[in-house]
């Protein structure tokens, strides 16, 4: 019988899940990409989820529903219920019944293709002061203005908009990619493609699979002015880095405005903080958005874009915008912002198939649980509550694991990381290793990337700042003594830390340091059910069983 | 036809012409007819006549049956053959009405509402009574009233002033010139000619009546193109104000249709998709399989304590929530799995004093049974339930919800609907869903409804949607379209290829008969019913998936069961972990609390590893392993027990002493720690014990103090001084005195007061008589009054006796009384009393 073949099961949750030592679950991870988001991939079974984002992402692609049906109808093990087929047909039905685009006479206008859809949603309140005159039964013109605003409250009312209507080209710009000694990977030269073919939207890709080159890619396929937003200052210069060592861009052309320097050059890197950055209620660094005519609009880290930045780029809604990001889950659920602001995504890598072409490198996960002391027990059952995750974070012996693990690893390159400064300053000092923390100057923190990049010292403390966006590329062990109380992102960000591909092909590790029975551990189950869910093997180890090693 | 020589004069002589077996198929269609049997065939006629039993038989026929009903009722009566095609075929002659009016009256003479030959088809009155159009009731045709029955009425000047006005020669009798009226407008040729004179405004007028209803009114001065229709008779006035067309003229004006649609055929059911046949049945059988661990979900819900039941019966609409959260399902769904439920027999109030729905035995029963078998039995009793779930959260007729389990959501029609639905759907090639729509109107056609009801709002077509949507829910359906094994469960053969030729001995109908374009299957008797069920068990068995013994175990705690799992696994798998996700698979986690629970549960660290390792087909996950053995190290490590009282000391010998001291076996203390024995005793009793022992402990107050035990005075609650209780009743003042006194003589007076014997006069030993009304009269009164009678009685053996009684309650023919002489209270049958005499004052 066929039905038993199927890789995937469908839930009547709307999860699907994939069978991935299936010989067929290639073909269908394939076929299910376009419109299910990969909620969770550990060992034997990856979780999809089908939304109805991710149904009008594959609408925005180019899929029917037809191809949607198909594919589940195919690959299922089980028969798939019949409401939830027509739930797919219905919701898929909704995109595209509505869309903006230009005319030649009035402008900006919304179209319809079912009239009594367009009688709905002129009648919702939130509707009525972004649109004018109704032109014919099936168009009413938008005000330019309200470009984003009426896409993102449309799909709010469930009838999204398909955006037809084009983008203005900005002032052009020569850029080219300097391709002497390496090219674009396959799977980026396919990003890049998608996101230029679709004008805008979000490219997903995992941790050091290469988003700026993919943002760079586009940047020469636009050859215009880019004004590219980051997460920190740290990550802006790693963007300029990389642009001048990557493209044609020199130096001059690339300018920085943080909260330090304020350069406007044809090529603008700017931080999320500096934009939001509000004075006597108003954003007084919004100019920059006008300061030119920028034909491109890159968003880095778009699961971390600020709510007051969803806010400006309503405003942007002619000129191109890419988003980069490794995960469209965003911790604060603004995702249908995402989609209607930025836009549907682009293209979507699944992490075993960039990991299996040798351009990430496994990892070996750890967790180390350490115990408390007596006395430190009784420290933390007495301490307050905001108290008590610093009580046990910071406990002695964690101290003594990592040294261990530090010794077991020595020669290799090693970034100890954590939250708490008396902390990082006391292995800092046992490890006789530099220490990177809030207050150290920039220059200070990018010669001691250098060094570490050169093999000049091995081992580097660093706290928080080091979470974004900053390029270690020789780091093979990542050693977490504390973070923030287990956020996904936060664990994404410290993996890729160490994931990025090795010149030796060495295996990475990643360890964290957890204190038994205290909220450590418990944020810590957070964190590794995240890692576990990301398909990191991971293994459980006592602190006892690192200390007899060493 | 037994002899066509002599046409029958009456229904119960065409009855008695008829043979068995047409006698059979009247009966079989009405069988409100044989309940009681009737005595013989005149009796048969007269009951076959009477409203109600018309009524139903009417309500049974399918929409052109009724139409050619609606012809008859407004053609002569008798009309010949020939009358009734034109009323329904028109003048043109609709070969297709033509071809499908035999069939629609052979079913009408089937039933007994048509009898006679073809030369003389008589509507049964009552039918016709029913069917004719009347002001108050406007017939289904729109046609108003013959120009006889019209101007019955009319004064013989006005109708010669028509019959002048018509152009047709005068004549000075009424009913002639009426006929002759009538005739005219039956001409064609004539009317045609009459009607060319009309002006254009009057022929709008008639256009405007023509499909009915054929009422309108008029002004008492009516406009010119008014008066021209009015002086022809053309109009007719049946009430100041009103006037009314004339059947004559309309069937003229329609070409001598009584319908404007005539629908000889059914409508077809239209199919929207067709799948193929294993699509539909893998569909199926996966939904048949959810459907029961939907409805083992619920049970499992409600193992221990189910919701409570509503004094007015049923589910309370919090509880509904609360079931459809907990099934994951709408509420509308949730009401429909409870009430499956509670038709197949597996749920039910425990009619305990707090009443709660909870599973039955016949619920254990079940769950032993193979899948196929249990989805059987669900689905037989949905097929034959007359309970309907949709009906839930609406309102009855006097405004009460409906509330699932509750009373009021019978609905007769109910299996009866589910049944055709169905068998509408089998008669479809097979994996083609048909359009819900096109199911209604097919509906609507074999059953419509008299009179002018909503469309929407009618019973038959909501019972058909909830049929087609549960018949998915269940499995019967997939995708839409009949399953195999749905078509196995009405009975149906296999697979039709084409409809079936009915044609049983029951089928020889007396003229006219043509095979049904329909394939009718009747509902099956309960054991075909039986057969079926099992047949499609059997079908369904191998599409079920086969329980797996296997979990795929995950790093990040997740437990996934490819399929559904083998019951004890299950059950296992479900204490050892929280389900995250059903459908085709389940999704496990673990979680310290589930593992605890597991551990709580009698299990063991070793247990689970090797329950792990049994059930994975993939090594343990290292995480999993230790999470086991993390929460085993700490489970237990803490204890909880009860105790009343306590001893401390610091000195641990002194308890050893009391432990070994065999006075205090009787305190049962049990040694907690070094320093602290806890006890099951009070700790006055504990004291006392421990003195005894020649200790001298000292109490300790919860807070730890010592206690000092001091003699302290016992009190009561607050309480009120005892009001003086003097010796006698107070004085009395000069008012109440005087009162008193008044009270005292009138109530003397009327003791005293000579007083006429009532009733006659008794000797002792003879009974009193008196007439029934006199008896009944007496005893009313005496209820009222609260009067002791004397009454004669003659019990069922006939000895007669007298006995005096006090009447309580006269009703039914009976009296209740207290019964003097036997000195308790009795019924006595009114009739036997042979009189009653009331008691002459002591």
């Amino acid at each position: 019988m066929p039905r038993v073949n199927g890789p995937l099961i469908v839930q009547s949750d709307k999860t699907l899940l994939l069978e991935v030592d299936h010989e067929r679950a290639d073909d269908c991870r394939r076929a299910i990409a376009p419109f299910a988001e990969l909620e969770r991939a550990p060992e034997h079974i990856h979780t999809y989820r089908v939304t109805p984002l991710g149904l009008w992402n594959a609408r925005a692609a180019g899929h029917d529903a037809e191809q949607v049906v198909d594919a589940l109808v195919e690959y299922s093990r089980y028969p798939v219920p019949h409401a939830l087929l027509v739930d797919i047909a219905e919701t898929m039905d909704r995109y595209g019944r509505l869309t903006l685009s230009k005319h030649p006479a009035h402008g900006l206008v919304l179209t319809t293709t079912d009239r009594p859809v367009l009688e709905e949603i002129l009648r919702s309140k939130r509707i009525i002061p972004l649109v004018g005159a109704r032109i014919d039964p099936d168009t009413v013109v938008v005000h330019p203005s309200e470009r984003g605003q009426i896409k993102q409250t449309l799909l709010k009312l469930g009838w999204p908009a398909e955006d037809l209507a084009g983008y203005v080209d900005g002032e052009a710009h020569p850029i080219e990619l300097a391709e002497d000694g390496w090219a674009l990977r396959p799977y980026q030269k396919q990003a890049v493609e998608n996101f230029w073919h679709g004008g805008s939207g979000v490219v997903v890709l995992p941790c050091g699979a290469g988003k700026t080159l993919v943002g760079a890619g586009s940047m020469a396929q636009a050859k215009s002015t880019t004004l590219i937003l980051v997460t920190n200052t740290v990550s802006a210069r790693q963007w300029k880095h990389e642009l001048v060592k990557r493209t044609s861009l020199t130096e001059d052309e690339i300018g920085e405005y943080s909260g330090t320097r304020k350069e406007i050059r044809p090529v603008t890197i700017a931080t999320y903080q500096v934009l939001t950055t509000r004075r006597k209620g108003v954003y007084p660094h919004l100019e920059l958005f006008d300061s030119r005519d920028w034909g491109l609009i890159v968003y880095d880290e778009v699961h971390l874009l600020p709510a007051p930045v969803f806010k400006f780029t309503a405003d942007l809604q002619a000129r191109r915008r890419l988003g980069l990001t490794a995960t469209l889950v965003r911790e604060d659920g603004r995702e249908s912002d995402v989609f209607s602001l930025i836009g549907p995504k682009r293209f979507d890598a699944p992490w075993k198939e960039i990991e299996a072409q040798g351009y990430i490198a496994p990892a070996d996960c750890v967790e180390v649980r350490v115990n408390l002391t007596d006395s430190e027990r009784l420290a933390y059952a007495t301490a307050e509550t905001e108290e008590k995750y610093r009580f046990c974070a910071t406990t002695a012996t964690k101290r003594k694991v990592t040294e261990a693990i530090v010794k077991r690893f020595a020669g290799q390159q090693i970034l100890v990381i954590g939250q708490y400064i008396d902390q990082l300053d006391e292995l800092g000092e046992h490890l006789n290793a530099p220490v990177i923390k809030g207050e150290t100057s920039n220059a200070q923190r990018e010669k001691l990337f250098d060094a570490f990049r050169e093999g000049e010292i091995s081992v580097l403390v660093v706290s928080k700042v080091a979470n974004f966006s900053i390029d270690l590329p020789e780091a093979t062990v990542a050693i977490q003594v504390s973070g923030t109380f287990g956020s996904r992102q936060e664990e994404a960000q410290r993996l890729g830390r160490v994931l990025r591909p090795k010149a030796d092909g060495h295996q990475a590790h990643f360890y964290s340091v957890v204190a038994r029975d205290t909220i450590d551990q418990d944020f810590a189950a957070h964190r590794q059910r995240f890692l576990a869910e990301q398909g990191y093997a991971y293994r459980i180890m006592d602190a006892d069983e690192i200390l007899a090693e060493s | 036809m037994s002899n066509p020589a002599t046409p029958p004069r009456s229904l119960a002589e065409a009855l008695r012409a008829r043979d068995d077996a047409s006698l059979a198929v009247l009966l079989r269609a009405r069988p409100d007819l044989i309940t009681p049997v009737p005595t013989d065939l005149t009796q048969l006629a007269t009951r076959a006549g009477t409203r109600a039993s018309v009524l139903r038989a009417l309500e049974r026929l399918d929409r052109f049956a009724l139409q050619a009903a609606e012809a008859l009722a407004v053609a002569g009566d008798p009309a010949p053959y020939r009358e009734l095609l034109g009323l329904m075929a028109g003048d043109a002659g609709d070969q297709v009405v033509a071809a499908a009016l035999p069939r629609a009256l052979g079913a009408l003479r089937d039933q007994a509402l048509v009898w006679g030959d073809d030369d003389r088809l008589r509507l049964v009155r009552t039918a016709r009574e029913v069917l004719a159009p009347s002001p108050q009731y406007p017939s289904p045709t729109g046609l108003g009233p013959t120009v006889r029955e019209a101007t019955s009425g009319m004064s013989p000047g006005r109708i010669q002033e028509i019959v002048a006005a018509a152009g047709l020669p005068s004549t000075h009798d009424s009913v002639s010139a009426v006929d002759a009226l009538g005739k005219l407008f039956g001409h064609r040729k004539k009317m045609a000619k009459l009607l060319a004179a009309a002006p254009a405004e009057s022929r709008e007028v008639l256009g405007r009546l023509v499909w009915g209803p054929p009422y309108g009114q008029v002004t008492p001065e009516p406009a010119a193109h008014l008066r021209w229709l009015l002086d022809r008779g053309l109009l007719l006035p049946t009430a100041p104000g009103t006037v009314v067309l004339p059947r004559e003229v309309a069937l003229h004006l329609r070409e001598g249709r009584a319908h404007r649609e005539p629908e000889p055929a059914p409508p077809a059911v239209e199919p929207t998709a067709t799948h193929r046949p294993q699509v539909v049945d893998a569909t199926a059988a996966g939904q048949a399989y959810t459907a029961l661990a939907t409805v083992e979900e619920l049970l499992k819900d409600w193992d221990e304590g189910g919701p409570a039941v509503l004094r007015a019966g049923g589910l309370s609409v919090r509880d509904l929530k609360r079931t459809a959260v907990a099934l994951d399902v709408p509420e509308p769904i949730a009401a429909f799995w409870v009430e499956l439920a509670y038709a197949a027999g597996l749920l039910a109030s425990d009619g305990e004093a707090d009443e709660r729905y909870a599973a039955t035995p016949a619920y254990d029963e079940w769950l032993d049974r193979p899948p196929a078998e249990r989805w059987a039995l669900l689905a037989e009793a949905w097929l034959t339930a007359t309970r309907t779930s949709g009906l839930v959260g609406g309102r009855d007729a006097k405004d009460r919800a409906l509330s699932a389990l509750g009373p009021g959501l019978d609905r007769s029609a109910a299996p009866e609907v589910r049944h055709r639905v169905l068998t509408l759907l089998a008669a479809l090639p097979e994996g083609t869903a048909p359009a819900a729509e096109s199911v209604l109107a097919r509906l609507r056609w074999e059953r419509p409804l008299r009179g002018p009801q909503q469309r929407d709002d009618d019973l038959r077509g909501r019972l058909a949607r909830w049929t087609l949507t549960e018949a998915e829910l269940l499995g019967v359906t997939g995708r839409g379209a009949l399953s195999a094994h749905g078509r196995a469960l009405l009975g149906a053969p296999a697979a039709e290829k084409a409809p079936a030729q009915p044609g049983g001995p029951g089928d020889k109908l007396p003229v006219h008969h043509h095979p049904h374009p329909v394939p009718v299957l009747e509902p099956l008797s309960p054991p075909e019913q039986a057969t079926a069920t099992a047949n499609a068990g059997r079908l369904l068995a191998p599409l079920l998936p086969e329980p797996l013994d296997h979990v795929l175990l995950q790093a990040d705690l997740t437990a996934v069961a490819p399929g559904p799992l083998r019951r004890p696994l299950a059950d296992a798998l479900g204490v050892l972990a929280d389900v995250e996700s059903k459908g085709g698979a389940t999704v496990y986690r673990f979680t310290p609390a589930s593992v605890r629970r597991a551990l709580d549960a009698g299990r063991t660290a070793a247990d689970l590893h090797a329950f792990l390792t049994t059930h994975s087909r993939t090594p343990v996950p290292q995480p999993l392993a230790y999470l086991v053995d993390d929460v085993a190290r700490k489970h237990g490590h803490l204890r909880v027990g009860a105790a009343s009282a306590y001893v401390r000391c610091d000195d641990d010998t002194v308890l050893g002493e009391i432990m070994a001291d065999k006075r205090a076996a009787a305190l049962r203390l049990r040694r907690l720690a070094p320093t602290v024995l806890a006890t099951q005793a009070d700790p006055g009793t504990l004291l006392e014990g421990l003195r005894a022992m020649g200790y001298a402990p000292a109490a300790e107050s919860a807070e730890g103090d010592v206690l000092i035990t001091r003699a302290h005075a016992h009190r009561t609650p607050p309480r009120t001084a005892p009001e003086p209780v003097p010796d006698g009743p107070p004085a009395p003042d000069s008012t109440l005195l005087s009162a008193a006194i008044r009270a005292i003589r009138a109530g003397d007076l009327a003791a005293t007061a000579p007083r006429k014997p009532a009733g006659a006069p008794v000797s002792g030993g003879e009974l009193p008589r008196t007439t029934p009304a006199e008896t009944l009269a007496t005893m009313q009164a005496a209820v009222l009054t609260g009067d002791t009678l004397w009454i004669g009685y003659v019990n069922a053996e006939g000895t007669a006796s007298q006995r005096v009684i006090a009447p309580i309650r006269v009703e039914g023919g009976f009296v209740t009384a207290y019964d003097h002489t036997a000195d308790e209270v009795r019924t006595y049958p009114l009739h036997r009393v042979t009189g009653v005499a009331e008691l002459a004052e002591e």
